[in-house]
């Protein structure tokens, strides 16, 4: 079940309903937890065991923390949670790609293997609330957040449905003290709620699913387009997944704020990035801080020679793009992103004083920074390295290609995208709304809403990121 | 100033509510009106708008899937009925792959445009479809005719509700269909699968591409020979029959088909309802509905699944290997649904001369 269906409009018109009925915080509670379980359960109820045994074990490594005092026994039973999750996560997410690349390292080697690999189903958002659990413990771990002794708190925190298979990725410090108190629906902003989801729901729906069979065509077989039909590929694929993983993000957020409760936001216009350190603080931000704060900084963050900090940047950098997926390819955007960083951070330290030299490369920094972001989607779309180096031939060097191409006025659709997209970054759309008086408020959004349907493809095309 | 109380509040934002749900719903509704037809592929726009062109030259028209589409000849159905005294002007819309439902909705398209000289229409007569294959699902072809009439009858007969007007699941059913248990395992699927096109088909899903081809002029194939047959009639008789090797294995299968217990062609009361269904817009406009069973070698004979059911018209069925051997020989056959080029034009002579002595007898009007 996922947001952009029917199904899930019922789905959540029957929880709202049951939820504002009710008073009692602990019965809101476990309403949402059931509801919460029954969303995952749509996919496969059979990982719904999985997301319980991960949260008993941090439910149990949690209260073993508040007890014990000794150092050791503490660090024992944070390993244990860490292992736990990492290697579930790593079981179902890397025990193929582990086996098959270490396969075909020995038979590089002169030493040929005869490996089988496993047929694993991938638990839908396994990456994302594997994240959310260790973030509990860890934080526990720290003194930053207090054990849970109630189970329902901490099993609704891990498995809350809106971030829970695709983000965003929610911090047990910033989550679970909204749970102590009941929400009071008069605190909720109904109109701005809804406002975002439809606003989601046009960028997934109307936007990424429809220029997702573009992408498709042009990604399968590249070698057979021209290189202008690279651009537009490239360029679409930017839309696309910007559109489909903030879409997604923005409608979580809205139906986590329709039942009282606050997500952090995840998107702040990337593509208006100057550099790729700007980048990373409005890309996926709950993602970009959560490995900062616990890969990063416990590697040894910017304390250090210059070479270790680097050291710690690319770490965090190349473990992050394997967090995306199973491939080398992933590993080779986060490495693109890693180098482009350390660049900036030499860029910047290079010029620090020499203001002529900033001036002057200013107005590069935007255009160079999409252009690299770009480059760098490419890895992270390609099937594998070989139509990845076609395609980066094509895109960076203009050479290459077949003689198949995508019609040119898709250029000006991009260009139409990116002109409304300013025009939100500026805030064209936020307040006008917020005046009308309520009945032509929801009169204007039910025409709007059946208007936006109009634009919906035929096909459902699933989120992107429900395959990390 | 006063502070509304929380039931004034919560009267409100359900008025608030309601005004939102019946804006979304009217806006659906007109919209639903005012849209031109979707362009669909796979012939059906091509031969809509065909027909909605010269549906005055017609008085016979023959509808159903790939066993009417490749296997009916309106030319020679139109010499041996002129042969048997009774000139008739035929033309065939099959559409590969189009079953009940897909087929009572494009015929209610068909007869919407009221032509004027209809007399007879043949309807391809088998069981409601609930099954699309997987990758058609997402396919705007899967989407179009997904109206309430539709649906509602799809929903029923997965349910076995029943045809009256008070839908009453029996438990079992439901715990089956649930639990997937007892032949149920896909009824989950498509109950979901079905209502969301239900629901997609009124809120004009996609529908904005209809617009954009709609002004733009965009078109996809107005007099496309390709689905309209060289004559122009919408018969496309198509080539090639069965290897050697293939002829044998359909002559054994076709053998143990015919023995002990012949495999029946079975057809539920919600199958009866869409056909009376069609049959009253038939007869409505003026025309006569006949009932056509093409030669399956899948399902031999018919049986009604409830005795009281039975259909609202004339039935011409060729499922019988024994009533019509040229019909089954492995030379006439491409495979176990479809017939040969010869195949087909035996099949039409004989449509022709079955149907010429139905209306000698007065089975006919």
């Amino acid at each position: 079940m996922s947001f952009v269906e029917f199904r899930f409009l019922w789905f959540f018109l029957l929880l709202f309903i049951v939820y504002w009925t009710m008073r009692d915080n602990t019965a809101r509670k476990v309403w949402l937890l059931l509801c919460s379980y029954v969303f995952y359960a749509a996919w496969n109820w059979r990982f719904t065991l999985l997301l319980l045994g991960s949260t008993t074990v941090d439910y149990i490594v949690g209260r073993m923390l508040a007890r014990c005092k000794s150092r050791g026994s503490r660090r024992l039973w944070i390993a244990t949670s860490v292992c736990a999750n990492l290697g579930v996560l790593g079981f179902f997410k890397y025990f193929n790609f582990f086996v098959s690349s270490g396969s075909e390292f020995l038979a590089w080697l002169g030493l040929p293997t005869s490996v089988s690999t496993l047929n694993i189903i991938l638990p839908v958002g396994i990456s994302f609330y594997t994240f959310h659990s260790m973030s509990y413990t860890i934080d526990v771990y720290r003194g930053r957040q207090r054990a849970i002794s109630n189970f329902v708190d901490l099993a609704l925190f891990i498995s809350f449905f809106p971030p829970l298979v695709a983000g965003p990725i929610v911090r047990a410090v910033n989550f679970l003290p909204q749970l102590v108190s009941a929400r009071k629906f008069s605190d909720v902003d109904v109109r701005g709620a809804v406002i975002l989801f439809l606003a989601g729901f046009i960028k997934k729906a109307c936007i990424a699913d429809a220029v997702a069979p573009i992408v498709d065509r042009y990604f399968a077989q590249p070698a057979n387009f021209t290189a202008m039909s690279a651009w537009i590929g490239v360029l679409f694929y930017a839309i696309q997944i910007y559109c489909d993983f903030s879409g997604y993000t923005d409608m979580a957020i809205a139906a986590a704020r329709l039942l009282g409760y606050q997500l952090s936001i995840n998107f702040q216009f990337p593509y208006f990035a100057q550099n790729v350190s700007d980048f990373w603080r409005r890309w996926h931000i709950s993602l970009s801080s959560w490995l900062r704060d616990y890969l990063y900084i416990p590697l040894g963050g910017n304390r250090g020679p210059r070479w270790f900090v680097y050291r710690n940047i690319m770490i965090t950098m190349l473990l992050g793009g394997l967090w995306h997926g199973a491939a080398w390819t992933f590993v080779l955007w986060g490495a693109l992103h890693g180098t482009a960083l350390l660049i900036h951070r030499e860029w910047t330290r290079l010029t620090n004083g020499l203001e002529w030299a900033r001036r002057a490369t200013r107005w590069l920094a935007w255009p160079i920074t999409v252009y690299l972001v770009c480059v760098a989607w490419i890895f992270f779309r390609a099937h594998d390295l070989s139509r990845a180096a076609t395609i980066l031939k094509q895109f960076v060097l203009f050479r290459g290609g077949g003689s198949e191409h995508l019609h040119r006025w898709m250029l000006l659709v991009i260009v139409a995208l990116a002109f409304v997209h300013w025009l939100n970054s500026r805030r064209w759309f936020a307040q006008p709304w917020r005046s009308w008086p309520a009945p032509i408020f929801a009169a204007a959004y039910g025409c709007t809403a059946a208007l936006v349907l109009l634009f919906v493809p035929p096909h459902y095309t699933p989120f992107i990121y429900f395959q990390f | 100033m006063t502070v509304p109380t929380r039931q004034q509040s919560l009267r409100w934002q359900l008025i608030n509510s309601g005004i939102g749900l019946s804006a979304f719903l009217l806006t659906c509704m007109g919209l639903h009106a005012i849209l031109p037809f979707p362009a669909i592929d796979g012939g059906v726009s091509q031969k809509l708008r065909f027909f909605a062109v010269h549906k005055d030259e017609f008085d016979t028209l023959f509808i159903g899937s790939s066993r009417v589409y490749f296997q009916i000849s309106p030319a020679i159905f139109d010499r041996v009925m002129r042969e048997e005294g009774i000139p008739t002007r035929s033309f065939n819309f099959g559409i590969g792959g189009m079953y009940l439902p897909e087929s009572a909705y494009v015929l209610e398209q068909l007869l919407n445009t009221k032509p004027r000289n209809l007399k007879w229409v043949f309807i391809e007569y088998d069981e409601l479809q609930t099954k699309w294959a997987f990758e058609n699902q997402t396919s705007r072809r899967a989407l179009y005719w997904a109206d309430w009439k539709r649906t509602s009858l799809l929903l029923r007969k997965l349910t076995d509700v029943g045809i009256d007007a008070v839908w009453l699941p029996s438990p079992k059913k439901l715990r089956d269909i649930i639990l997937c248990r007892k032949g149920e395992a896909n009824t989950y699927q498509q109950l979901i699968f079905h209502t969301a096109q239900f629901e997609k088909n009124f809120a004009n899903i996609a529908r904005a591409a209809d617009i954009l081809d709609y002004f733009w002029g965009r078109d996809i194939g107005k007099w496309d020979p390709n689905y309209l047959g060289a004559a122009g009639d919408g018969y496309i008789p198509k080539k090639g029959g069965m290897s050697a090797s293939q002829a044998a294995a359909y002559e054994r299968a076709l053998g143990l088909a015919m023995g002990t217990k012949p495999p029946v062609a079975s057809i539920s009361p919600y199958t009866v309802e869409a056909y009376r269904q069609c049959a009253q817009k038939v007869r409505a406009t003026g025309a006569e509905p006949i009932f056509l069973v093409t030669p399956s070698a899948t399902q031999f004979d018919i049986a009604y699944r409830d005795n009281n059911a039975r259909p609202p018209g004339a039935v011409m069925a060729f499922n019988n290997p024994r009533a019509y051997p040229n019909l089954y020989r492995s030379s006439a056959r491409r495979d176990q649904q479809h017939l040969t080029k010869s195949g087909g034009e035996e099949f039409t002579r004989m449509m022709a001369v079955n149907f010429a002595q139905f209306i000698q007898a007065g089975e006919v009007k």
